[in-house]
């Protein structure tokens, strides 16, 4: 008994070890840290005093200027920050029901560290003002962002069809 | 002590044996209910794999967000669904578990040496609210067993 503990207890030690070693030596931090910060920008309700132009001037930050988002499914693909700023504006007093989370988070890095390629599932939850009730969707994405300055930015976006 | 094993065995087997999903959405009704809690075995599929009938989880970039589904074409076949009906290499495909059919379509693919068919067991939703079609091998990540 005393042998199966000590053994289960070097087991679980050398994962918490692994793990520890491995996420302080992750490169690819700074990147998820941005994406948290973009997907909290997004969540904030209006309740903050900013208003719809100034809080998609925000989330502009987190686009290059050449962004190129391509959703599939038919939909027309998107060109530019200016752009994704603009619907940003234009659908602001309906997110204030929607939040979005990032699951599953791989980041691969490359270029020197100047570039880093990022496979997520994005979950979006939409409460619906009437009742409160949620639903909850997601979508594979994969997303190409670049170091600008001293900010990763979110230079390209793909969706992934899961099934095909 | 035993406590700490105990501890141990059920932080292994929950992780990655038999993985605790929560279900959404309708698509799967009336087999699985949405907001239930189910397992997934991950240990499920030798090297055989998945069989037909079979209700798996399937991953999108990785394991806590899944798709469940269930089987209907196995590698190498032709499927298609003609007016609500699944097609397997032409043949009609008997399903005891669909309730109602509404009448979609979809042109017959022939599957890859790793790729199997799923599809939700809810057709009496729109074709354009349901997600399924062809899945790649590697991306299931166990079968549901309750």
């Amino acid at each position: 008994m005393r042998r199966t503990l000590g053994i289960v207890l070097a087991v679980v030690a050398i994962a918490v070890g692994a793990w520890f070693l491995f996420a302080r030596a992750d490169p690819g931090a700074p990147v998820r840290a941005r994406l948290d910060a973009f997907a909290d920008m997004v969540n904030k309700s209006t309740v903050d005093g900013l208003g719809p132009e100034a809080r998609s001037a925000q989330l502009g930050t987190f686009f290059t200027e050449d962004v190129d988002v391509e959703l599939g499914s038919g939909a027309a693909p998107i060109h530019g920050r200016a752009t994704i700023i603009g619907m940003a504006a234009r659908l602001q007093p309906r997110t204030a029901a929607f939040q979005i989370r990032f699951q599953d988070v791989s980041v691969t890095m490359g270029d020197g560290g100047q570039t880093a390629s990022v496979h997520l599932t994005a979950e979006f939850i939409r409460r619906a003002i009437t009742n409160g009730e949620e639903s909850l969707d997601a979508r594979e994405f994969l997303l190409g962002m670049r170091r600008v300055g001293p900010d990763w930015q979110i230079a390209k976006v793909t969706a992934i069809s899961t099934l095909q | 002590m035993r406590v700490l094993v105990l501890g141990a065995i059920s932080f292994i087997t929950f992780r990655w044996v038999l993985i605790p999903i929560r279900t959404e959405g309708s698509s799967m009704l009336p087999t699985y209910a949405p907001d239930k809690l189910h397992f997934v075995n991950r240990l499920a599929y030798g090297p055989s794999g998945p069989e037909r009938g079979d209700v798996v989880a399937i991953m999108m970039a990785g394991p806590h967000v899944l798709y469940v589904k269930r089987i209907v074409g196995l590698p190498g076949e032709r499927v298609g669904i003609a007016g609500g009906q699944v097609q397997i290499n032409g043949s009609n495909l008997a399903e005891p578990y669909v309730r109602h059919r509404r009448a979609w379509d979809r042109g017959e693919v022939t599957l890859g040496p790793r790729e199997y068919f799923v599809i939700g067991d809810n057709r009496g939703m729109s074709a354009a609210d349901h997600d399924f079609g062809r899945v790649q091998a590697d991306r299931i990540l166990g079968k549901l067993i309750f």
